[in-house]
């Protein structure tokens, strides 16, 4: 399979939010992209944009104190930025679909999960409600849920959360989506869930072909699932690269810092790594590389602390945005 | 028994259900709705519970059905409205039970269809075809002459507009169980007729609020911003202006009809619905099923109505039957000061106010019987909100 075809790029996007005082910067100049029938998964901490990424590239910042100030995303060829929201609406669910953290509350308590999948079955392609119906049991029996029939006709609340989780799952891609942005899909579930999930996903993967855009804090997941990762913190990317080279040699420092504060197997005895201070305020951003105050490599010096390193290719495929890393262009 | 309750598991418990179980679980809220339903049914079958026309009469060895002859075209549009109306409960009870849930929102709403549009045909073939006849035959004379025979009257056989200036403002006796008023007409039959005006006050005034409301405080509360800072500054505004002032003045630049008395009532009332669902849908937009609705590109009549509304309509519901009760009684205050219907229609209010009589009588059976009967009414609406209150108590949303 050779097909780096480019389904989804995103290129210098910014989205601030604003309140009566104050702009915070939630995502700045974030720019990666993403090929067909490919992983690509977005880590970072809490708070440091990924979720607002996700749903900038579905256009579902709220607005009016949501803002996408600028930037453009390219979805097959489309600005979707500049499309209109009638347009959009048959983007969404019909070509990107979005799954949530929490299943719990992400399926609406009225309705039977079959009528819900039904829905959007009957919005995009125009089929009577009966036709519908069946894909709906189709679609659920895709997602391993026994007796699809039967549970087709249930309400979410009378379902456990892996399962809820799956109807998401046959939600979203219900309506064949070429791109599925998954937002901590399995971060309310617990371990052995969280595996079937993803296996699951992995699975749906290679039947349709759909490129996955995993969204975690999870580097575990990243490392087994992802086949290309860009690292988020205060609201930029700071390295992209695929995962094999990302684990094995980071060249961020705070990739680098993650890396080690990792559990790994035959680590007995010592305390852990941890990555000294706090991630910033949002509102109170350091000045230059955000993350000076917090780098350990030594060289942190008035460069850092003055001037915001961007985004650089410094091997083909990956990129970085540190002044001290190998091969950045100085 | 045991199968219904297969059935059930089966199909699984929807909100409707849970909310109906817990609802009745309560023997007063049961007994209220009971009430209110037989209201229902009071006001509809009127005619046939008070009229000075005889069900079937013989007069010259010729039967007659006078009554029947004698129902007005709002008779039968009431009736097929109740007829279809009742029809339809029974069928979301059996669509509930029996039909599998994959259709039966498809179902539902071509029942809904079929039915409100049989009513309004119904009611374009009744005002065409059936003829406006006046029947001033004085039926109890024929009888008292002899010339008639065999007459089977209602249980109360007196017209609510038939005066009878020899018997005015009598007390309750054996022929006039409630007494009757100034006119001489049976207090009993105009307070069974005037219940039709009170119900359709009510459901009517309120249904118009309740419509006006739930779509601004829908489109307030997902759009926020500009739009709900200039929504809720008018929302503010018609509540700092005292309603029923309002609606006395609004009622003297228009004509004195039912009709205007709805729309008046039903469009100063607005506000508080508009608030609660504003309130409801600021909570809901940002939760993760309207998110996931808007991720699905499904179209914004969906979002606000089919998947924020059913969510966030519990306070209005129960709201709502306090704003049944309200407008009965914003009417009967209308009607007592003499804005309200014009006489002989009869209104509960207006009977109300003949209780001191021009010669300056107290004639107790006027003010008892229609007080409480106003009485009566709002207070089982307001049981009724109450109760309806308590089962949609969030407690019972975990489950």
């Amino acid at each position: 399979m050779d097909n780096n075809e480019t389904l989804l790029s995103v290129k210098d996007l910014s989205t601030y939010f604003f309140t009566e005082k104050n702009v915070i910067k939630a995502v700045q100049n974030v720019s990666f992209s993403m090929e067909k029938g490919r992983t690509f998964a977005l880590v970072g901490e809490s708070g440091c944009g990924k979720s607002v990424t996700a749903l900038s590239i579905m256009r579902l910042v709220s607005e009016p104190q949501g803002k996408i100030v600028s930037g453009e995303i390219i979805f097959q060829g489309n600005n979707l930025l500049t499309l209109s929201e009638k347009r959009m609406r048959k983007v969404r669910g019909n070509e990107i679909a979005m799954i949530f953290q929490e299943p719990m509350t992400s399926l609406n308590p009225v309705y039977t999960v079959g009528n819900q999948i039904a829905e959007a079955i009957t919005l995009h392609q125009k089929k009577g409600i009966s036709e519908a119906w069946a894909d709906a049991v189709e679609m659920l029996k895709k997602v391993g849920i026994s007796d699809p029939q039967q549970r087709a006709r249930e309400y979410p609340h009378q379902m456990s959360g892996g399962m809820q989780q799956r109807v998401m799952i046959a939600m979203a891609i219900s309506c064949q989506p070429g791109l599925l942005i998954a937002d901590e899909p399995t971060t309310a579930l617990d371990v052995t869930l969280q595996a079937q999930i993803l296996d699951l996903l992995d699975e749906l993967q290679k039947q349709t072909g759909m490129s996955i855009l995993l969204i975690t804090h999870d580097l575990g997941i990243v490392a087994q699932r992802a086949e290309d990762v860009a690292v988020m913190y205060a609201s930029r990317i700071v390295e992209v690269a695929d995962t094999q080279r990302l684990f094995k040699e980071p060249l961020h420092p705070y990739t680098q810092g993650l890396l080690k504060s990792l559990l790994r197997l035959g680590f007995e005895g010592k305390r852990l790594h941890t990555i000294s201070g706090n991630v910033p305020d949002p509102l109170h951003f350091p000045t230059g590389c955000k993350f000076h105050p917090r780098c350990q490599t030594g060289c942190n010096d008035k460069k850092c602390q003055s001037a915001e390193p961007k985004l650089r290719e410094v091997q083909p495929g990956r990129s970085v945005a540190c002044w001290y890393a190998k091969g950045y262009p100085q | 028994m045991s199968k219904q309750s297969q059935e059930k598991s089966k199909w699984g418990t929807s909100y409707g259900e849970l909310v109906w179980r817990e609802f009745s679980k309560s023997w007063l809220a049961r007994f209220c709705l009971g009430f209110i339903f037989f209201l229902f049914a009071v006001a509809v079958f009127a005619p046939f519970l008070a009229n000075d026309k005889p069900f079937a009469i013989r007069i010259d060895e010729q039967l007659h059905f006078p009554i029947f002859r004698n129902l007005k075209v709002s008779d039968y549009c009431i009736f097929l409205a109740a007829i279809f109306g009742y029809l339809q409960v029974l069928l979301i009870r059996r669509n509930h039970k029996r039909v599998d849930p994959s259709i039966r929102p498809a179902i539902l709403w071509r029942q809904i269809c079929i039915n409100s549009s049989i009513v309004v045909i119904g009611t374009i073939l009744i005002l065409i075809f059936v003829p406006r006849r006046l029947d001033a035959t004085d039926y109890k004379a024929l009888i008292a002459s002899g010339k008639a025979t065999n007459a089977v009257f209602a249980p109360i056989p007196y017209g609510y507009d038939r005066t009878n200036l020899k018997l005015r403002e009598q007390p309750p006796s054996r022929q006039h169980w409630l007494g009757t008023d100034d006119v001489g007409a049976d207090v009993l039959c105009r307070l069974l007729h005037g219940s039709r005006i009170s119900l359709s006050v009510g459901f009517v005034a309120v249904g118009i609020s309740a419509v006006i409301g739930v779509i601004a405080g829908a489109i307030l509360g997902y759009f926020g911003g500009k739009v709900d800072f200039i929504g809720m500054r008018v929302v503010e505004i018609m509540m700092a202006i005292p309603v029923f002032f309002l609606i006395i003045t609004i009622v003297a630049f228009f004509p004195r009809s039912l009709l205007n008395i709805m729309i008046i009532i039903g469009i100063t009332s607005w506000t508080s619905y508009a608030r609660f669902i504003r309130a409801e849908f600021f909570k809901l937009r940002k939760q993760d099923f309207v998110q996931a609705a808007i991720s699905l590109g499904l179209p914004l009549r969906s979002i606000l109505f089919r998947h924020m509304l059913p969510n966030g309509i519990a306070p209005v519901l129960v709201n709502v039957t306090f704003g049944i009760a309200g407008a009965i009684f914003i009417e009967a205050a209308l009607s007592f000061l003499g804005f309200g219907v014009a006489p002989p229609t009869p209104s509960w209010g207006q009977m109300l106010s003949l209780g001191v009589s021009t010669t300056g009588r107290f004639l107790w059976w006027l003010s008892l019987f229609p007080g409480l009967a106003i009485f009566l009414t709002v207070l089982a609406y307001n049981l009724v909100g109450e109760s309806l209150r308590d089962a949609i108590d969030p407690k019972l949303r975990i489950q």
